[in-house]
């Protein structure tokens, strides 16, 4: 499995690297969705996403409607992992086409059950 | 008082209330759960302890402390998984008539192994059809919070679907609180599981879930026979995963039927004659 | 614990501790508990050697601010980029960390509050926070880990002439 990291905190990323690393997946980074977004189209096509949602350039909720509207990515999992906890933003996200959300602070246990119920770690 | 007097009243306590047993090598759990309410005191773990002899009141909070069990949605996600695909199948042939489940979430923690079956239900019921969850435990702290139904940003954050969490919750400060058309599916009911179960009624599926752990095998097999008749000929009774009947005596081993849903053991009356479950070797999308 | 700017919503003190606590609790685990510190009102933060502001802006207007010194700085850092013991932090990476604690905390604190509203990216300073003269200070968290203190703020627009 392959997951790509999408954050602008240096320290955020290396904390979600180490909870995926640890259940054997591969992973990649990109500061913002535009830095995602070059890299898939460059081929590096992970099998999930761990998207922020405040970032530079191009947020987290762009990032993931554009991602929707490539029909060759349609197998992508898409997990926000965002401090963006109202009510109305995680249905703003699941609507764009997001699977999961993890609300930040977050312990590495809520990243392992929510990918165990996207079925992309055994339970 | 020293720490292992402590450690030794502390269990007696625990064992002359609920049945629970905590053996020697549970000390840290014991102290872990007490040192928070021996701070709130301003007390020692072991000053804390002496004074329970003569406080009803600390007595309770230990007993509530000691008997929480650890909980999450869904949790091992297979038995829920068992539940919609081969048991609701089942039940909604055979209970055409009533349009009515009853199930018991025994030993039911904080309400989330209840609410996680109430949302199954609400999904999957046909229109027209009614049910009730009962949750029964022994703390009456645990008892009020899953009638207040509110959960913290920290425990809806692990293994709840996000869509359930927006289609059943709503923010309110900072706890999510499940909607009352949920809550009302749930009725609460303090109970000792080593105390007689009177006044439930029966029950189409049973979840025992990681609570025989807590008890020495004697009190273990008589919970075991005595939810035999709390359970509806045709029903359910499902344990935790590293729990069975088959370590029991022969006769209670045979009056409990293993039954396997796909990877989830589930045990069955055996003297109830009946066909078997449809779809039994279904293991779900 | 807190001031009081009339007729606009403030968030609650518990509620600022309680998200701050989480946060912490997330980032640092439970080996040292985060402590209350008695601080006179209106006392500066006297040792700041790190802040971060947040903005929200929208259904709700404020700026959530978290300050912390310089040793406890390091050491958050440390831990959530998991350096050995033996490495040290960059001022960047402090930046970093400290930048994503107060986004966590401001997006926490966004949520309680009437929106819908957006957060910025945070803003990083070394050295301590400035407040612009036109706000004023909507509630206050002093609090100390290990002997290191750390306070967050929530400043709101001043209302009216002054």
């Amino acid at each position: 499995m392959r997951a790509m990291i999408i954050d602008d905190s240096r320290a955020m990323r290396s904390i979600l690297r180490r909870i995926v690393t640890d259940l054997d997946f591969e992973t990649s980074e990109a500061e913002h969705g535009q830095a995602a977004l070059d890299q898939m189209y460059a081929g590096v096509v992970p099998d999930v996403c761990l998207v922020d949602w405040n970032m530079p350039v191009m947020d987290g909720y762009t990032f993931i409607t554009e991602v929707r509207a490539n029909p060759e990515w349609r197998d992508v999992t898409l997990m926000m992992v965002t401090t963006e906890s109202e009510q109305r933003q995680i249905v703003r996200a699941l609507a764009a086409g997001a699977h999961e959300y993890v609300i930040k602070p977050f312990t590495p246990d809520a990243i392992v059950d929510k990918l165990s119920l996207l079925g992309l770690v055994p339970a | 008082m020293t720490t292992s007097t402590a450690f030794a009243s502390v269990s007696a306590l625990v064992r002359r209330e609920t049945s629970m047993v905590y053996d020697e090598g549970k000390e840290y759990l014991v102290e872990a759960r007490l040192n928070p309410l021996a701070a709130a005191r301003g007390l020692g773990l072991e000053e804390y302890v002496a004074r329970l002899a003569f406080d009803a009141d600390e007595r309770r909070k230990v007993v509530d402390a000691l008997t929480i069990n650890e909980t999450s949605w869904f949790r091992d996600h297979t038995p829920y998984q068992a539940f919609t695909d081969a048991m609701l199948p089942a039940l909604l042939e055979r209970r055409q008539i009533t349009r009515r489940l009853r199930i018991w979430s025994a030993a039911c923690s904080s309400g989330q192994e209840a609410y996680s079956i109430a949302m199954l239900l609400d999904q999957h019921l046909p229109p027209g059809w009614s049910y009730e969850i009962v949750a029964t435990d022994i703390s009456t702290a645990m008892l009020e919070r899953v009638r207040a139904g509110r959960y913290s940003q920290v425990e809806v954050n692990r293994g709840l679907p996000a869509t359930s969490l927006v289609r059943y919750f709503t923010r309110v400060g900072r706890d999510w609180e499940i909607t009352e058309r949920l809550r009302e599916r749930v009725t609460v009911k303090h109970l000792n599981l080593a105390a007689p179960y009177v006044g439930l009624g029966s029950f189409d599926v049973i979840w025992l879930r990681n609570v025989l752990i807590y008890f020495e095998a004697a009190t273990k097999q008589d919970i075991l026979r005595r939810m035999l008749p709390m359970l509806a000929d045709d029903g359910y009774l499902l344990l935790g995963s590293s729990e069975t009947t088959l370590d029991m005596p022969a006769d209670l081993a045979a009056a409990w039927q293993r039954e396997q849903i796909g990877r989830v053991p589930t045990y069955r009356r055996a003297s109830a004659a009946r066909s078997l479950t449809p779809s039994l070797t279904s293991t779900g999308a | 614990m807190s001031a009081v700017v009339p007729e606009v919503e403030v968030p609650a003190s518990e509620d600022v501790l309680a998200v701050t606590e989480d946060v912490w609790m997330a980032l640092l685990g439970d080996d040292a508990p985060l402590l209350p510190r008695t601080v006179a009102p209106g006392a500066p933060f006297d040792v700041a050697a790190w802040s971060a502001a947040t903005t929200i802006s929208g259904g709700w207007q404020g700026v959530v601010t978290v300050e912390l010194d310089e040793a406890l700085a390091r050491r958050l850092t440390m831990r959530m980029l998991a350096l050995p013991a033996d490495e040290q932090a960059s001022d960047s990476d402090v930046a970093d960390a400290v930048g994503e604690l107060v986004n966590m905390v401001g997006g926490n604190v966004k949520s309680l509050m009437p929106g819908p509203s957006v957060l910025s990216l945070p803003a990083v300073a070394a050295g301590r926070a400035a407040f612009s003269s036109d706000s004023a200070l909507a509630c206050r968290v002093d609090l100390v880990w290990q002997d290191a203190p750390v306070r967050v703020s929530v400043h709101v627009p001043q209302e009216g002439p002054r």
